[in-house]
């Protein structure tokens, strides 16, 4: 499916199938999560990354299947229609942005994501507290969401952020990259 | 046109959920010593009693044991349905590419219509032998219940670990008035 | 989550701002721009979150599915954790509730957990609303000093903003004095959530009450709202949020 292709069905189903709610409520609802993290583990940044990853593993679980229900989308045959899809359909249906695809490896199994707008980190300034700059991940969650969703259409990947608006980077960047393909499961005592 | 039963199983080869209907009395009764046919839905889920939240749907079904003439529990349909949908999925997959998936198959008694989501959940139906595709329906099952009910529900769990299945109540209301819409 | 601060909330929008934490680590040299006072990096390509306007995000949109999602996750964490001091929690309450019938006192509502963690979390949230809603009416903006004036920004103004329709209905008690109550039909929050028996406690309109608190004590009107889901057979999900105000509001009001 060619990247055109699959901005049209974006746009088409941002428009006609997505119920719509205020975009505040949601920065403002993730800031407070991120926030009480924080708070409860006392400024372990490192600890509050692996939570967000983990929160956001579990929605993407359950992403997958609204996205599937509201998209009508068939398996991809390889990993670049899976990027194509993720950033023009996937990323614009929930979070209305369409993250850039670029750097690919040779071998097709690794690409960036490039956002330049998100919407979960809008107004947000890190602590000044020296550490959080160099430590919080502060849109974590996306990387488990995309763990999760791609999970339960059988890809492992690894998804992590290379770059940080927020962190006084140039931009924001994700790096995805595909470990291995899983296969269907099998009934126990069939082999 | 009657609908025998429903169920769902998820990509751990799992059965998930079950639901049977009357009509099944006429498809394979239910021995004397089960629970009697009644007009009411013999549903697993359905009788709050028997089903305490959380606990495993399919294992509060052992008041139906084998029974006497080589009929089966419905946890055994359920593996055997498995199996059968398992194998010829994979026979087509073989035979025509990996993009085709088998949509039903009929017997001189039933029906059974297929339809699997890319995130290998797997639905299906078993009617009387005069119904049309009903994979249009299942399709349907799963974008308007199971989506809106089961996966947003974040009470309900993703992953069932120790046979737990599907257990919510909107699910069930949802998905009890569809089926009785398509069968008028 | 301290409330006995001032209700006047310095207006930061950075929701993970913490005010005063000690740090160990000694503030780092960088070589981006940087103002005087903070040591944080900025990208040289754009411009600091101050340098954005308030309203470029007012219209935007998100899907719902987005915020049931993380809605969700909210409700599973605060799950967690709770469960975790539920033991604690119980022990404290044994306490408590012998001391109370020790003294008389028969008749008390002991939140559960739960409904504490939503409640606060709509409290952060509804601080940051009110400051951005207020700035947004501009010059128009009327500070409220009376009940119903204040009960009226959250029905049409605060209810409009966040979920895009106003609330169903605003009542007085008959009974009291310092209650109200605000009926909402259908809470979008708790649309997608079906809640199972033993769980009956759980309701996750909790959040929007903590959100209508936080207004209330944002303009000096000290309450507690709690929510009471009220189902009919037109509206399942029918909840009201029993405002509460305190001793101050009603002699303040009195005098007015």
């Amino acid at each position: 499916m060619s990247a055109n292709k699959a901005a049209r069905i974006g746009e088409e189903v941002w428009k006609t199938r997505i119920d719509k709610v205020n975009a505040e409520l949601v920065t403002l609802t993730y800031g407070s999560i991120v926030a009480q993290l924080c708070k409860d583990y006392e400024g372990d940044y490192i600890e509050v990354n692996k939570q967000l990853e983990k929160m956001g593993y579990n929605i993407g679980l359950r992403l997958i299947e609204d996205f599937l229900a509201k998209t009508n989308m068939g398996k991809c045959i390889n990993f670049k229609e899976t990027a194509e899809t993720i950033s023009k359909i996937g990323f614009k249906v929930f979070l209305n942005i369409t993250p850039t695809v670029t750097n690919w490896t040779t071998d097709g199994k690794q690409f960036s994501l490039t956002f330049e707008e998100n919407p979960l980190a809008d107004f947000v300034e890190l602590p000044d507290d020296g550490r959080a700059q160099n430590e919080l991940w502060y849109s974590n969650l996306l990387c488990g969401v995309l763990r999760g969703s791609l999970e339960m259409v059988q890809m492992q990947v690894d998804a992590h952020f290379v770059s940080d608006v927020l962190r006084g980077n140039e931009v924001t960047e994700m790096r995805v990259t595909l470990i291995r393909t899983i296969d269907d499961e099998l009934p126990p005592g069939e082999d | 046109m009657t609908i025998y039963s429903f169920y769902i199983f998820d990509r751990h080869c799992e059965c998930i959920y079950i639901k049977q209907w009357h009509q099944q009395d006429k498809f394979r009764p239910t021995s004397s010593a089960g629970p009697s046919g009644t007009d009411s839905p013999a549903s697993l889920t359905g009788d709050g009693k028997r089903s305490s939240a959380g606990s495993t749907l399919l294992r509060s079904n052992d008041t139906n044991p084998s029974r006497p003439g080589g009929r089966l529990s419905v946890q055994d349909d359920a593996k055997l349905i498995f199996g059968v949908v398992f194998s010829l999925r994979n026979m087509v997959r073989k035979l025509s590419g990996p993009e085709d998936s088998f949509i039903s198959y009929r017997t001189g008694a039933y029906k059974l219509h297929y339809y699997e989501t890319p995130t290998n959940l797997k639905f299906v139906l078993l009617t009387d032998v005069k119904m049309n595709n009903l994979r249009v329906v299942l399709h349907q099952i799963y974008v308007n219940l199971y989506v809106e009910f089961v996966v947003k529900n974040p009470l309900s769990p993703v992953e069932h670990h120790g046979g737990e299945g599907v257990a919510v109540e909107l699910f069930e209301m949802g998905l009890d008035g569809f089926i009785r819409t398509i069968q008028d | 989550m301290s409330r006995q601060e001032t209700p006047f909330v310095p207006f930061s929008p950075n929701p993970s701002l913490q005010q005063g934490t000690p740090t160990s680590t000694a503030p780092l040299k960088h070589s981006l721009t940087a103002s005087s006072t903070s040591n944080l990096r900025y990208s040289s390509s754009r411009k600091s979150i101050y340098d954005r306007h308030l309203n470029r995000s007012q219209r935007s949109e998100l899907s719902k599915a987005s915020f049931a999602f993380l809605f969700g996750e909210m409700v599973q964490y605060a799950q967690k954790r709770v469960s975790g001091i539920q033991d604690l929690e119980k022990k404290l309450v044994l306490n408590f509730t012998v001391v109370l019938i020790a003294t008389g006192v028969t008749q008390f509502d002991i939140p559960q957990g739960w409904d504490i963690v939503l409640n606060l979390h709509g409290y952060t949230i509804g601080q940051r609303l009110l400051e951005l809603l207020l700035w947004r009416d501009g010059r128009s903006a009327k500070r409220e000093t009376r009940i119903l004036g204040i009960l009226q920004f959250i029905t049409t103004t605060l209810y409009r903003s966040v979920f895009n329709k106003p609330a169903d209905g605003l009542e007085k008690s008959r009974d009291n004095e310092d209650e109200y109550m605000l009926i909402d039909n259908d809470p979008m929050v708790s649309s997608y959530i079906s809640v199972p028996k033993e769980m009956s406690q759980l309701n996750c309109a909790a959040f929007v009450a903590g959100i209508i608190e936080a207004v209330l004590d944002g303009c000096l009107f000290p309450s507690r709202v709690t929510a009471h889901s009220v189902p009919t057979d037109q509206y399942p999900g029918k909840t009201v949020f029993l405002i509460k105000f305190d001793e101050s509001v009603l002699e303040r009001e009195a005098v007015l």
